[in-house]
C-alpha cells in the first residue's frame, strides 16, 4: 500500500460540515429510550422474588421472637456482592457501606482453611448503640426486633459508634448523623427481601425468625466467630452456621494488624478541659478549707481562679459541641438520662457549669462574702460535687463501651488524676495571674501560704499518674495478642512519637518544674527566684502539664483498640 | 378547637425533642420501583429500564439500568437473564460509579515540547495521529506501525478497528490484550476442534454430576459462574486442580494441590489410568476423533509413579479422581488462567480436552472441555477483531478466504494483508529490534499488565510515536503516551459483546460521555476520515450497520449469526448464542456444540493432541528459592484496577496495598512477622509487599495478586510456543526482610 504523507484531508468540507462535530453531537444523544425501554412488567411481584422467596420466613415473628440474619458460611465465597447491593439498593452515600466482608484463615499446610464472613448489624437483644444513645435515636422494634436508627433524631454524637462492639453504626460526616443497617425493614414490611439477601448469588444470607431466649442462651457460649467480640456484651442475633468446624487456630486475617482508632479531637479537648475546670474548683475548695488565707491574697486570687476555672469549663463544653454532627440539637441529650452515660455526662456538666457560673460570679460580685458565708461554701461544695459527678459520668461513658483499655478503674484513675493534676497546676497559674493583675501582691507573698503544698501534691499526683499510665506497657509481655497488648504495641509502635512527648511533657510539667520550685525555696522567706522567674516557671509547668494531658487523652482515644468483626487484608 | 391546637403544639414540641421523621429519614425512603424492580430508593425512581451486558468479565451478566430522562441513575442485575439469574458481582453493581471520575480523559492530550501532555482539540489530535503515523510508515514501511487492541470494547468497534488498521491504514501487525488471557484456549480449540469454539452453555454448570475446575478460582474471578455451580441440584463432585487453596478449592469435594505447572503430567496420568482401566468411551472415540491410538502409545510412560514425582499427587488420589470421572454420568472440565497462562498452556488445555473426548464427555448436557474466558468481549475479539484471524474466523494466509471477505465487504482483496500479524510479544520484540516505530494502544494497559514490566517500560521508550486511546487519561500506559485519545466507556456507547458461552448481548448508551470523549467507534471513523480511507469503510457508519456486516461475514462459518435480526432481537431473546444461522434459527435459550459429534475439522473429527511435558523455564534455585504464583486477588478488583479503583466502595472491598502470601513455615524460618513489609526479588526486578502468612500457599511457593502495578516487575517473559500467551504464573523469586533503615532507600523500583 502506498503511503501518502502529504495527503490532504478536509475535516471540514466546503459546506461547513464537520465530522468531529457531528460525532460529538451524536455522542451526547442517549440511545433512544423507545428502542430499548422495557415495558412495564404486568406482574405485581418483583421479578427477583422467585430467587429470594425461600430465604424469607413464612410468617412474622410471634411474641418472644424476632427477625435475624442467618449466614451460611459454607456458601459465603467472598464475592462481596452483598455489600455493593446494600449500597446501591439503599441509595447510600458514595463512601458509605453498611455491610462488610471479613476473612478468617487458619488450619495447617495440609488442610488450610479460608473462610469469608459477611457481616452487618446483628440486631442485638441488648443493643449497645441503643443503650448508649443519649437522644433515644435508636429503637428496637417490639415486633420485628430490628434495631432501627431514627436519622432525624440523631444529633451526631457518635457515641453509638464507640459503643457498638461490631463497628456497625457509621458516622456520615456530610449529614452530621450516624446511619446503619435496618435489615431493609421497609422491604421486609412489604414482603421483599433485604438487599443483601436478594443479591447474594449463593444464597448465603437469609432472614430467620429466632426465639429471643434461644439467642440469649446461645450467647452463653463465648463462641460467635473467631476473633469476634464476646457475644455476651450485646447478645447479637445473627447466626453463622457451617457444616465444617473451623480449626482452633482460625483467626481473622487482620488479627495481627494494629490500627489506630479515631482521635475524636473535640472530645480530647473537652475531657481535659472539663477535668481541669473541675480540678480547679476542687483545689479552690480544698485550699479554702485547710489553708488560713491572708485576706489580701484571698481577695486577689480567688475571683481570678474561679473565672479561669469557669473559662476552661466553658471552652471545654463549647469544644464538645464541635463533636456533634448537629450541635443545635444538643438539648435532646436529656432524653437518654435513664440509660445513657453520655446523657448523664451532659446533664451533669450542664449542672456543673450553671453552679460554677453562679459561684464564679458571686466571687467577683461579693468578694468579701468569700470569707465565711456558709451559702458560698455550700455553693462551692455543690460546684465541686457536680463536677466530680460529671467527671465520673465522663469516665463511665467510656467504661460502658467495655473496651479493655477503657476499663472502669483505668478511666476513673486517669480522669480523676488529670482533674487533680491540672487543678493544682491551674491553681499555681491563677495565683500568678492574680499577682500580675493586682499589682500590689508579690508572687512569693501569694504562694507562701499554699505554694509548697500545691507543688508537693502535684509531684505526688503526676508521679502516680505517669506510673499508672506506664503500667500499660506491661502488656507488651503478654503471650497473646490481647486488646491491651495491641494498645501497648500501638503506643510503642506507630504512636511512639506521641508517647514520648506525652511522658516528656508530663515529667517536665508534673515533676521537674514543681521540684524546681520546691528546691529553690521560693515559698519560704529568703532569697529565691524573682517574680518573673516564678511566673515563667509556673506558666511552663501549667502549659507542659496541659499539653501532656492533652496528648495522654489523644492516646486514650487513638490507642483504645476497638473490638470488631473479622476484617479483610489492609 | 383550642384543644386541637394545643395538641398540635404539643406534638410539634414533642417532635422537636423526639423526631421520628424528617428530611434525613426521607433520604433513605424506598418506594416501588415499577418494572418489576421491587423497592428502590425514592430519589432514584426510574422512568424507564433497559438491560445491557456488563462490561467487565466474560461471564456476560445482564444489568438492568435504571433511567431518568434517558440517563442512567442506578442499576440492578437482570432477574430474567439466562446468565446471571438476577445476580451480579460487586464490579457489576458498581459499573456506573466508575464512569464519574476526575481521571476520565475528556479531551485529546498531546505531548508538548516539555514532554507534558497538553489538551488539544480533536482536529489537532487527529491530524497529528495521521501525520505521525504516515511519516513513520513513509520512513520505515507500512508495517512499522502496530496496534494493540482489547477484549473490552464492542465487537463492532473491534471489527472497525481491524478493518481500518489493516485494510485502510495498511498495518500488518495488530494484536489484542486477549493474548494475555485467551490465546491458549483459542489455539487449543482450533487445533482440537477445527474452530475456536467453546462448546458449552452455562446451564452445564448446573447439570454436571462431576465438575473439574483447573486453574480457575471461580469464587473470586467469576462469582456468577460459581452461583451456577452452587445451584447445581445434583450434589456434584467438584474437583479443583490448583496449587493454592483458593476460595474455590475450599468449596471443592476434592482439591488437588499439585505442584505448579505440573498439569500436563497430571492429566496424562489420569488419561493413562482411564485407559488402563478401560474407563473410556470407545464408540465415541472411534466415531468422532482421530489420533487416539498415538495418544494411547504416548501415555504409556505416565505411570502413577511418574505422575506422583512430577505433580506430588499420589497414586491413590490419581486413581480416585479417575474413578470419579469414570463414574460421573455428566462430567464437565473447566479451565481458566491457571491453564492459559503457562509455558505449555495449549498442550495443557488439550490434555483436558483429551480427557473429555476419551470419556465421551462432550456434546451432552453437563459435559464439555470448557474454557472460561476473561474479558467481557474476548470472544468478540476472537472472531471479529481482524488480528489473529481474518474477520469472521477466516485465515489471512488463505487467498480464497481473503477473496471471500473482500467480496462480502466490497473491497479490493489486495487491501487484505496476506500475512499473519505478529503476536503481542512479537510486536514488543519488534519495537526492541527497531522494526516497530509507532504503536497505537486501545483500551488496555500494558505498562501495568505486560510481563517483565521493567523491560517493557524500556521498550515503550524506544517508540517514535505512542498513541493511547482510553477512558482514563492517567493509566500507567496513557501517562507514557505521545497522544491520548479520550474514549467513551461502557454505558456511553452502543454495540454487542460475546460472552464465554458464545452468547451475544447488547450494550447501550445510557450516560453522557464526559467532555469531548467519543465512542471508540466514532474515533475509528474519524481516523478513517482523516486518513483518507473513509470511502473504503463507508458502510461502517454505525454499530448496528457493522453488526449487519458481521452477520454477512459469519454466514456459513461455525460462528454463523446471520439469523439474528438486530439488537432488539438480542434483547428480546435474552442474548443469543452462536451459531444462529438464518436458514435454521434454533429456538432453545441454552445451547451447546457438538451434540451430533461432528467437529469443525474437514473430516468432522476432533483431534487428540499431546506433547511431552517440558521442565519449567525458571524453577526455584538456590538464589531464588521460591516460586511466584500470580492471579486474581479479590472479586472487587479487575485486572489493572484502572476502572475498579474509581469506585470508593470497591476500594473498600480489597486490600489497597500489594501483599505477598507466604506459608507460615517459611515465615518462621525467615522470621517474618504478619503484615511486615518484605522485599520480593526476581532476576528482573523487586518490590516491597506486606507479608500475609497463610497456609493456603504451599511451602516453596508465594502468591502475589496481579492487580498491583509492581507485580509484573518480577514476572518472567516466557510464552507458550503455540498460543504466544505469557506465562505469568511461575517464576523464581527470593524474599528478604530488610532493616528499617534500608527500607526507605530501596523501596523504589530497581
Amino acid at each position: 500500500m502506498s503511503v501518502d504523507v502529504n495527503h490532504n484531508f478536509e475535516p471540514v468540507n466546503a459546506s461547513g460540515f464537520s465530522l468531529v462535530d457531528m460525532l460529538l453531537d451524536e455522542q451526547r444523544q442517549p440511545t433512544a429510550v423507545e428502542t430499548f425501554a422495557r415495558l412495564q412488567v404486568a406482574d405485581r411481584l418483583p421479578t427477583q422474588e422467585k430467587y429470594y422467596r425461600e430465604l424469607l420466613p413464612l410468617s412474622p415473628p410471634r411474641p418472644g421472637e424476632q427477625y435475624a440474619f442467618e449466614v451460611d458460611l459454607d456458601r459465603c465465597s467472598g464475592c462481596k456482592a452483598c455489600v455493593t447491593a446494600c449500597h446501591t439498593l439503599n441509595g447510600l452515600d458514595e463512601n458509605e457501606v453498611w455491610r462488610d466482608v471479613g476473612l478468617l484463615h487458619g488450619g495447617t499446610t495440609d488442610l488450610p482453611v479460608l473462610q469469608h464472613v459477611t457481616t452487618a448489624c446483628h440486631h442485638c437483644l441488648e443493643p449497645a448503640c441503643l443503650i448508649a444513645c443519649p437522644v433515644n435515636a435508636y429503637e428496637k422494634d417490639p415486633l420485628t426486633g430490628i434495631v432501627k436508627h431514627l436519622d432525624d433524631q440523631c444529633f451526631g454524637c457518635q457515641y453509638c459508634v464507640l459503643a457498638c462492639p461490631y463497628d456497625v453504626p457509621k458516622f456520615n460526616k456530610k449529614k452530621g448523623i450516624v446511619r446503619k443497617c435496618d435489615m431493609c425493614s421497609q422491604r421486609l414490611a412489604v414482603g421483599e427481601a433485604p438487599a443483601c439477601v436478594q443479591a447474594c448469588p449463593h444464597e448465603a444470607i437469609r432472614i430467620k425468625v429466632v426465639d429471643r431466649q434461644d439467642v440469649a442462651h446461645d450467647c452463653e457460649s463465648s463462641l460467635f466467630l473467631p476473633g469476634a467480640p464476646d457475644p455476651q456484651l450485646t447478645l447479637p442475633t445473627t447466626n453463622y452456621k457451617s457444616r465444617r468446624p473451623l480449626p482452633r487456630n482460625t483467626l481473622p486475617v487482620d488479627y495481627f494488624r494494629v490500627r489506630r482508632e479515631d482521635s475524636h479531637l473535640p472530645l480530647v479537648l473537652m475531657l481535659v478541659l472539663t477535668q481541669l475546670s473541675v480540678g480547679a474548683f476542687l483545689i479552690d475548695l480544698l485550699l479554702k478549707s485547710i489553708v488560713t488565707f491572708d485576706r489580701e491574697v484571698l481577695f486577689a486570687v480567688h475571683p481570678v481562679h474561679c473565672a479561669a476555672a469557669l473559662l476552661f469549663g466553658v471552652t471545654a463544653l463549647a469544644s464538645s459541641t464541635c463533636h456533634l454532627g448537629r450541635p443545635l440539637y444538643a438539648f435532646r441529650a436529656v432524653l437518654g438520662l435513664r440509660h445513657s452515660w453520655l446523657s448523664r455526662e451532659i446533664v451533669a456538666f450542664g449542672l456543673f457549669s450553671a453552679l460554677a457560673g453562679l459561684y464564679a460570679c458571686s466571687s467577683w460580685l461579693w468578694p468579701t462574702a468569700q470569707e465565711n458565708v456558709s451559702l458560698t461554701k455550700a455553693l462551692g461544695a455543690a460546684v465541686v460535687g457536680s463536677g466530680v459527678l460529671a467527671v465520673f459520668c465522663s469516665a463511665m461513658v467510656y467504661q460502658a463501651t467495655r473496651r479493655p483499655f477503657w476499663n472502669a478503674v483505668g478511666v476513673n484513675t486517669k480522669f480523676f488524676l488529670t482533674t487533680a493534676w491540672l487543678g493544682l497546676a491551674a491553681a499555681l497559674l491563677t495565683s500568678m495571674i492574680a499577682v500580675g493583675w493586682s499589682g500590689s501582691l508579690s508572687a512569693s507573698q501569694a504562694l507562701t501560704a499554699y505554694g509548697e503544698l500545691l507543688c508537693k501534691l502535684l509531684l505526688g499526683v503526676s508521679a502516680a499518674k505517669l506510673t499508672f499510665e506506664s503500667l500499660t506497657f506491661l502488656h507488651l509481655r503478654a503471650k497473646h495478642t490481647t486488646p491491651l497488648k495491641r494498645t501497648a504495641l500501638l503506643l510503642v509502635g506507630p504512636l511512639a512519637g506521641v508517647t514520648w512527648k506525652r511522658f516528656g511533657l508530663g515529667a517536665v510539667g508534673g515533676l521537674a518544674l514543681p521540684a524546681l520550685l520546691l528546691q529553690s525555696q521560693t515559698f519560704r522567706p529568703g532569697p529565691g527566684f524573682s517574680d518573673q522567674a516564678i511566673a515563667l516557671i509556673v506558666s511552663g509547668l501549667f502549659l507542659a502539664s496541659l499539653a501532656g494531658e492533652l496528648l495522654e487523652r489523644y492516646l486514650f482515644f487513638v490507642a483504645a483498640v476497638a473490638p470488631r468483626m473479622p476484617g479483610g487484608l489492609a | 378547637m383550642i384543644r386541637q391546637t394545643l395538641r398540635q403544639t404539643v406534638a410539634q414540641l414533642t417532635s422537636v425533642l423526639h423526631q421520628r421523621d424528617g428530611q434525613r429519614t426521607r433520604q433513605l425512603l424506598l418506594s416501588p420501583g415499577q418494572f418489576g424492580l421491587g423497592l428502590v430508593p425514592e430519589r432514584r425512581q426510574p422512568d424507564a429500564i433497559t438491560s445491557m451486558v456488563c462490561g467487565y468479565c466474560s461471564t456476560g451478566c445482564s444489568l438492568d439500568v435504571h433511567l431518568q430522562d434517558g440517563q442512567a441513575i442506578n442499576l440492578t442485575p437482570t432477574s430474567e437473564y439466562p446468565v446471571n439469574l438476577g445476580m451480579a458481582c460487586p464490579k457489576g453493581w458498581e459499573s456506573l460509579r466508575v464512569l464519574d471520575s476526575p481521571d476520565r480523559a475528556t479531551t485529546p492530550l498531546l505531548k508538548n515540547q516539555r514532554g507534558r501532555l497538553e489538551a488539544v482539540g480533536w482536529d489537532t489530535a487527529l491530524r497529528t495521529f495521521v501525520e505521525r503515523i504516515k511519516q513513520i510508515q513513509a520512513q520505515h514501511g507500512a508495517e512499522s506501525v502496530a496496534f494493540i487492541s482489547t477484549g473490552q470494547i464492542a465487537t463492532e468497534e473491534m471489527a472497525l478497528l481491524g478493518a481500518l488498521a489493516k485494510f485502510g491504514m495498511g498495518l500488518v501487525h495488530g494484536d489484542g490484550n486477549t493474548r494475555q488471557c485467551m490465546a491458549t484456549s483459542v489455539v487449543a480449540y482450533k487445533q482440537a476442534f477445527g474452530f475456536d469454539a467453546p462448546p458449552y452453555t452455562y446451564q452445564d454448570f448446573e447439570e454436571s454430576d462431576v465438575l473439574m475446575l483447573v486453574g480457575a478460582n471461580l469464587c473470586l474471578a467469576h462469582p456468577i459462574l460459581w452461583e451456577r455451580v452452587v445451584r447445581n441440584p445434583h450434589d456434584p463432585q467438584i474437583i479443583v486442580v490448583d496449587p493454592r487453596t483458593t476460595e474455590t478449592a475450599m468449596q471443592a469435594t476434592r482439591h488437588l494441590a499439585l505442584k505448579p505447572k505440573s498439569d500436563l503430567a497430571l492429566f496424562y496420568g489420569l488419561a493413562q489410568v482411564l485407559l488402563e482401566e478401560g474407563w473410556i468411551d470407545r464408540l465415541f472415540i472411534e466415531a468422532h476423533t482421530s489420533g487416539f491410538s498415538e495418544f494411547a502409545t504416548f501415555l504409556r510412560p505416565f505411570t502413577p509413579e511418574v505422575v506422583e514425582a512430577a505433580t506430588g499427587i499420589d497414586e491413590a488420589t490419581l486413581r480416585d479422581i479417575a474413578r470419579i470421572i469414570h463414574e460421573g454420568r455428566r462430567v464437565s472440565f473447566w479451565w481458566t488462567m491457571g491453564v492459559n497462562q503457562g509455558y505449555e498452556a495449549v498442550r495443557t488445555a488439550q490434555a483436558i480436552i483429551n480427557l473429555a473426548l476419551m470419556t465421551g464427555n462432550i456434546g451432552r448436557p453437563g459435559t464439555g472441555a470448557n474454557s472460561i474466558t476473561g474479558q467481557c468481549n474476548a470472544m468478540g475479539s476472537r472472531l471479529f477483531s481482524n488480528t489473529t484471524n481474518l474477520l469472521g474466523g477466516y485465515d489471512f494466509l488463505d487467498a480464497e478466504h481473503r477473496r471471500k471477505v473482500a467480496n462480502i465487504l466490497g473491497i479490493d482483496d489486495a487491501c487484505i494483508p496476506s500475512r499473519n500479524s505478529w503476536a503481542y510479544h512479537e510486536i514488543v520484540e519488534g519495537i526492541l529490534q527497531g522494526k516497530i516505530k509507532g504503536l497505537w494502544i486501545i483500551a488496555t494497559n500494558p505498562a501495568h499488565s505486560w510481563i517483565n514490566q521493567g523491560q517493557l517500560h524500556d521498550i515503550l521508550g524506544r517508540l517514535d510515536f505512542l498513541a493511547v486511546q482510553d477512558m482514563y487519561h492517567n493509566t500507567e500506559t496513557a501517562r507514557r503516551a505521545d497522544l491520548v485519545l479520550p474514549a467513551a466507556a461502557w454505558g456511553e456507547k452502543e454495540g454487542t459483546f460475546i460472552n464465554s458461552e458464545r452468547r451475544i448481548g447488547t450494550i447501550k448508551k445510557v450516560r453522557q460521555a464526559p467532555g469531548m470523549a467519543l465512542a471508540d467507534f466514532s474515533i475509528f471513523r474519524l481516523i478513517a476520515h482523516y486518513w483518507g480511507c473513509a470511502e473504503l469503510l463507508s458502510e461502517w457508519d454505525s454499530p448496528p450497520a457493522v453488526f449487519q456486516i458481521l452477520k454477512r461475514l459469519s454466514a456459513g462459518q461455525p460462528c454463523d449469526i446471520s439469523g439474528i435480526e438486530d439488537y432488539q432481537m438480542l434483547d428480546r431473546l435474552g442474548g443469543i448464542q452462536w451459531p444462529f444461522p438464518s436458514d435454521d434459527p434454533p429456538s432453545e435459550q441454552q445451547r451447546r456444540l457438538f451434540a451430533d459429534g461432528r467437529f469443525y475439522h474437514p473430516d468432522g473429527r476432533a483431534r487428540f493432541l499431546f506433547e511431552a511435558p517440558r521442565p519449567m523455564p525458571e524453577p526455584p534455585n538456590n538464589k531464588y528459592p521460591f516460586l511466584l504464583l500470580t492471579g486474581r486477588g479479590s472479586a472487587s478488583q479487575w485486572h489493572t484496577q484502572t476502572r475498579t479503583r474509581q469506585s470508593p466502595v470497591l476500594r473498600k472491598l480489597c486490600p489497597q496495598e500489594i501483599y505477598v502470601e507466604i506459608n507460615p513455615l517459611h515465615a518462621r524460618e525467615l522470621a517474618i512477622k504478619p503484615n511486615e513489609l518484605v522485599l520480593v526479588e526476581s532476576q528482573r526486578g523487586c518490590l516491597w509487599a506486606k507479608a500475609f502468612l497463610t497456609a493456603t500457599v504451599r511451602p516453596g511457593q508465594v502468591f502475589i495478586p496481579m492487580h498491583y502495578d509492581a507485580t509484573n516487575q518480577l514476572t518472567d517473559a516466557v510464552f507458550d510456543p503455540y498460543s504466544k500467551q505469557p506465562s505469568y504464573k511461575a517464576c523464581a523469586v527470593r524474599i528478604r526482610r530488610e532493616s528499617v533503615s534500608t527500607k526507605s532507600t530501596s523501596r523504589g523500583r530497581p
